[in-house]
């Protein structure tokens, strides 16, 4: 496959960050950074590894003699310590549907679920890594990388779509570090206790996250006409119309339906939900999502 | 097995009442739903609940119901195997005798007689009846007709087909006698008579068909009518035609054309038979010059060996001239010195009188002297250089030549004249004695009649007796002759008149002087048991050819009597000067209707259409049918998609058209947009490619090396295209261009006008006519009607020469040819020349292949030439783009000094 062939790793991540380059750098609102040793920018008002100064404090002895702030302890009598503020990275991880249901698109000119959930991760995870912030694919087995360097690496992750005919579209119970952030890319058509069900997983941990639903034109407004045998693509059954049209109200019902327990299984663990659909253009998810993570400067650390 | 309906018949008719089965078809489609359409669609689960909701009795719509119970019927009804035209089949069960007249006269409608043969045997075929193929001319080995093997109809075919009508008459005795032992129950016989009656055989011949069983005669159409033509009669101006034809109760009009040998026909005219008449004549007037070219004579649209008479010499008239001493009394009735020989002469030639000037100055083979003893030295040159030549000279003797004799003499005469009986003469009149064996008379009889009684005497010699043709009984020579060179020439020792015999009263002159004019030209008539080799004869259809190898030669004596046979088919015999004509039409006399027999089905031969079996085309047509609805089927289950499906038939379409789509014309807006270079396309792809490889490479080093901008160049077509978007034209002439049609002249005029430039390139300079012979005269044709300005050689101060670089000179792939360009005292067009010609091949020497190298040599070569080659193209682009632009920088320093001022 050449380099400038669309499915390549390479050239997802650039068209991810040629989506992302619109945007600034992403600094994740993180009142709790996840549990790890990692250095980051979120400063964590505490003593440890970091750039900035945080206070001087009285050599104890045990202290290494090197630690002693000389020009500060030749002010006064005492020796003083500098200590730095412990500056911590938020650790983001991402996750978007790989399974058969989002390799779906009812027009030949719209992109694919699955292509769409990947352009808004790979572009997620380029605003993070330019803000500074670890990230990771959820469910890759990958740890969180940081600098910009490694979109190119969560690009290739995220091109490792495993089986193409995975049929479950709800995220995996992972080990995840207390505090973390997540972001579930996928449509979420599956049953609403399951989806309460993997949240809840996650929400326990305790991690917070944000839904995105991703679906088709076609999903949202069920356009066809006539007599129609609907396949599932994850051996869900068929359903033999006599006449779509006539059905439409009530299918759109359901959709609304289903997005309201989704809403509301998101409200309950104190996560966001946004539906977006294949044929508005990325940059609002996008927008949406960065919104979603960014530090909210009326009101911090906004639920939902 | 086989039952008629109508005109159509079906092989298998039981089959028809599967029909009755479509309704029961037409109610199982109707209670099975069609198919719904497949959809894969990821939110199913929310629809899982909605499905019973709704369910619309789904049928299958109606038209897709007609169509599906068409296709059946139609398979139902091609599989009962149903044959259009189905002919009415003779009677019986048994094998069917195939009898095909195959003689000359089958030969006019021989394609009506295969077909109703070829339909006879696909009936015998679809009713698996054996057949047996008579055939009653003698076949072309000469063997008298026999009765093929009884063989199933489809083996029979082949034997069928190679069937040719024979020219020669058939046989029906011996066919008669070929049927002798025959017999086989349940027989049908079908006899495809031609029509004529042929012998006494014929009724014995009918009666033993029609013995054999049912018996079907298929005859020519009541209309049709045959034609033979019989052997054409010499006339002084004209040559007739005599046709013989079978009586019609219509008036019909006959065409025969006049041929020459090698086919070209030079008159035509035409016979009208009243009805019921059997003969008729058409006369072809024509300059003995034109005339004795002829070869046959034929009837138009006939195709039989009948229908073609073959002339020889006997048709042939010669031109003669007569010159007789006694001018003035020469046509006196009786007595005049011409006056007998006119009358032998010319029923069988072409008289002419005259000087001897005036006669040698056309084509003439005999001339006659009577009596001159006038000629001038310079006639006795001519008239010698042209007996040498073919010519023959016949003098007749009289009291003047007596008196003087000349040169032109096959012998030395004694001074006066010798008396035979008379008043004072004890001798009587001499009689003639037979001719020598030698003698050109040889073979005619000598009538006891003639009487000389005065001749002029030949000195003795010694090969007298050599020269001697004709002799009176006592010896004396009477005829002398001489073949001088091709010609001859030879003196009767008497009189043309009755003055000194009464030789010309009696029929003898006639044929001594036929015998004589035969002479002419190398005609020397075989005669006696010579053997004629047979030369070309005529096939069944009236066509001259090779003859085959079982014809033989004929005897001089016995061609007249010579029936056409397979040992001799009408056509030319003998050798290449004394050729004979054996032609059918010799030897019938009057053309007989045949008696149609007793009892038979009489059916006309050619009405009926041929029979066709429908069968394939039912099936096909159900085939495309199904076809159809399957794809129907598939649209209608989401399948096939009419967007796509469309698509891809517009693509298989214009699969089918792409050598239109390549010639179509070049998008105007894609011309308009950008700069760019064009060149003419020849057609012919390696030129085509080579132009565009240099206008690419030219292209390339003008962006490079300059500020010009150019964009891919074009090919273009003159009068197709429009040329105004382009300021440089490259045309490489090439030997095979054609000339430019009207609208192509106007395009490129138009485009000369307007301050195009077209560099015409004739590729050859350097190399003479070597590398592209004919572009020179290709050139011209090419510009013919384009309005060239006069032409010079390039000055060397011309703006060509420092447009942007200085150059000297113009190579391309060759060097050291004269470019012109319009001559400098022009300023239409603001001095720039609309033409630039040449010969270096340019494009070659610009040309840059995909890899970016220059894939043709420069001769004599070396990198200079090739940089030199592009800065002319960088000139010539600049000079298309600018004009005398350039030209003006001449006065640059005179500017710059008057500045300095």
């Amino acid at each position: 496959m050449s380099e400038g062939a669309p499915g390549h790793p390479a050239a997802a991540a650039r068209r991810a960050e040629q989506l992302a380059a619109r945007l600034p750098p992403l600094l994740v609102a993180a009142e709790r950074v996840a549990a790890t040793v990692a250095q980051g920018v979120h400063g964590r008002r505490r003593v440890g590894q970091g750039d900035s100064f945080w206070q001087f404090r009285q050599f104890l002895a045990g202290d290494p003699v090197q630690r002693i702030d000389w020009r500060q302890s030749a002010k006064g009598d005492r020796t003083f310590v500098r200590e730095t503020e412990w500056e911590a990275a938020q650790s983001v991880w991402l996750w978007r549907d790989a399974s058969a249901g989002m390799r779906w698109r009812s027009d030949r000119r719209l992109p694919e679920k699955a292509e769409r959930a990947e352009l808004l991760t790979l572009a997620l995870a380029s605003l993070l890594l330019r803000g500074g912030e670890r990230v990771a694919l959820l469910g890759a087995g990958m740890r969180p990388v940081s600098g910009r360097s490694m979109i190119e690496l969560f690009a290739e992750a995220v091109a490792r779509r495993g089986d193409p005919g995975a049929l479950s579209g709800l995220p995996p119970a992972a080990n995840l570090p207390r505090y973390g952030r997540v972001v579930l890319i996928g449509d979420f058509l599956s049953p609403l206790p399951d989806v309460q069900q993997a949240v809840a997983r996650l929400a326990q941990i305790p991690v917070t996250g944000h839904l995105l639903q991703v679906l088709d034109p076609a999903e949202a407004a069920l356009p066809f006409r006539g007599r129609i045998r609907f396949e599932g693509l994850r051996r869900e059954g068929a359903a033999l119309i006599g006449k779509v049209e006539g059905i439409r109200g009530d299918y759109q019902a359901k959709l609304a339906a289903q997005q309201d327990g989704l809403r509301a299984i998101a409200a309950a663990a104190g996560w966001s939900f946004a539906v977006h659909i294949t044929d508005h253009p990325p940059e609002t998810a996008l927008m949406g999502l960065y919104l979603a993570l960014a530090p909210d400067r009326a009101g911090r650390g906004r639920a939902a | 097995m086989i039952e008629a309906l109508g005109t159509i018949g079906f092989a298998h008719p039981w089959l028809l009442a599967t029909l009755l089965l479509l309704p029961l078809l037409i109610w199982l489609l109707r209670v099975t739903p069609p198919a719904p359409k497949l959809l894969a669609f990821p939110a199913v689960r929310l629809l899982l609940d909605l499905q019973r909701r709704e369910e619309s009795s789904a049928r299958t719509p109606w038209w897709l119901l007609a169509l599906r119970i068409l296709a059946a019927a139609l398979v139902i009804v091609g599989l009962a195997r149903p044959v259009l035209n189905a002919g009415q089949a003779p009677g019986g069960s048994g094998p069917l005798l195939l009898v095909v007249d195959d003689g000359w006269a089958a030969g006019p409608d021989w394609g009506a007689r295969l077909a109703a043969a070829e339909a006879a045997l696909a009936e015998a075929e679809r009713a698996g009846r054996p057949v047996a193929l008579l055939t009653t001319a003698p076949s072309a080995r000469g063997e008298a007709p026999r009765l093929s093997p009884v063989m199933p109809a489809p083996e029979m075919r082949e034997r069928v087909a190679a069937l040719r009508p024979l020219p020669w008459p058939p046989d029906r005795a011996a066919a008669t006698e070929a049927l002798a032992p025959w017999s086989a129950s349940g027989a049908a016989v079908l006899w495809l008579a031609d029509g004529l009656a042929h012998g006494e055989a014929d009724a014995a011949f009918a009666a033993r068909l029609a013995s054999l069983g049912p018996l079907t005669v298929a005859v020519p159409p009541a209309g049709a009518q045959h034609h033979v033509l019989l052997a054409p009669r010499s006339e002084p101006a004209r040559i007739v035609a005599r046709i013989a034809a079978t009586p019609v109760p219509a008036t019909t009009t006959i065409g025969v054309l006049a041929r020459t040998a090698d086919g070209r026909t030079l008159a035509r005219a035409e016979a009208t038979l009243p009805p019921g008449t059997t003969e008729a004549e058409a006369a072809i007037a024509l300059p003995p010059e034109l005339r004795n070219r002829l070869a046959a004579l034929a009837i138009e649209n006939a195709t039989s060996a009948g229908a073609v008479a073959l002339l020889d010499e006997r048709w042939r008239r010669r031109p003669v001239g007569l010159i007789a001493g006694a001018a003035e009394t020469a046509d006196q009735p009786l007595l005049g010195a011409l006056y007998y020989l006119d009358r032998a002469l010319a029923p069988f030639t072409e008289l002419r009188r005259g000087a001897v000037r005036d006669l040698l100055a056309r084509e003439i083979a005999v001339i006659v002297l009577a009596d001159v003893d006038t000629l001038t030295p310079v006639e006795i040159d001519a008239l010698t250089r042209w007996v040498g030549e073919g010519g023959v000279l016949v003098r007749f003797a009289g009291p003047r030549l007596a008196a003087r004799p000349d040169p032109l003499l096959p012998v030395r005469l004694r001074g006066g004249d010798r008396q035979l009986g008379g008043a004072l003469s004890w001798q009587q009149p001499a009689r003639l004695a037979p001719f020598p064996q030698d003698s050109p008379f040889a073979g005619l009889d000598v009538p006891n009649d003639v009487r000389v009684t005065r001749q002029v005497l030949a000195e003795p010699a010694l090969d007298l007796v050599r020269r001697t043709w004709a002799t009176l009984t006592d010896g004396t020579p009477l005829v002398t002759g001489e073949t001088r060179g091709r010609g001859a020439i030879a003196l009767f020792h008497v009189t043309a008149n009755t003055e000194w015999s009464n030789l010309p009263l009696s029929g003898l002159f006639v044929a001594m002087l036929q015998r004589l004019v035969q002479l002419s030209a190398g005609v020397g008539a075989a005669t006696g048991d010579a053997v004629l080799a047979p030369f070309e004869t005529l096939d069944g259809f009236g066509r001259l050819g090779a003859p085959s190898a079982f014809t033989t030669g004929i005897a001089a004596s016995a061609i007249e009597r010579t029936v056409p046979s397979p040992r001799h088919p009408p056509g030319f015999y003998g050798p290449d000067a004394a050729r004979r004509a054996l032609n059918l039409g010799a030897t019938i006399e009057r053309l007989t209707p045949l008696a149609l027999p007793e009892g038979a089905a009489v059916r006309p031969l050619g009405v009926e259409a041929a029979a066709r079996d429908l069968r394939p085309w039912l099936l096909g047509a159900a085939l495309a049918l199904l076809t159809l609805d399957l794809l129907l089927a598939l649209w209608l289950r989401g399948l096939v998609r009419p967007a796509p499906a469309a698509r891809a038939a517009a693509v298989v379409v214009g699969l089918a058209f792409v050598p239109a789509a390549a010639s179509a014309q070049l998008d105007p807006m894609q011309a308009a947009l950008e700069t760019r270079l064009a060149f003419v396309v020849t057609g012919i792809p390696q030129v085509d490619s080579v132009s565009r490889a240099g206008l690419v490479g030219l292209t390339d080093f003008v962006n490079r090396r300059t500020a010009t901008n150019l964009a891919e160049p074009m090919g273009v077509r003159p009068g197709v295209d429009d040329l105004s978007f382009f300021p440089l034209l490259y045309w490489p002439v090439t030997p095979d261009q054609g000339a430019l049609d009207e609208r192509g002249v106007e395009a490129l005029n138009a485009f000369m006008a307007e301050g195009g430039i077209v560099l015409f390139d004739t590729r050859d300079a350097g190399s003479g006519q070597g590398m592209a012979a004919g572009a020179e005269a290709a050139l011209r044709r090419v510009t013919r009607g384009l309005s060239i300005p006069p032409l010079a050689p390039v000055p060397a101060d011309h703006v060509l020469t420092r447009a942007f670089y200085l150059l000297t000179d113009f190579p391309g792939r060759w060097i050291g040819g004269q470019v012109w360009v319009q001559r400098d005292q022009d300023r239409a067009n603001d001095s720039v020349s609309p033409v630039i010609i040449g010969g270096h091949d340019w494009a070659a020497a610009w040309a840059v292949d995909e890899t970016g190298r220059n894939p043709y040599a420069a001769v004599p070569g070396g990198a200079r030439q090739r940089l030199l080659a592009y800065r002319f193209g960088v000139n010539l682009v600049m000079y298309a783009l600018t004009g005398n632009y350039k030209g003006d920088q001449v006065h640059v320093p005179i500017i710059l000094e008057r500045l300095g001022q």
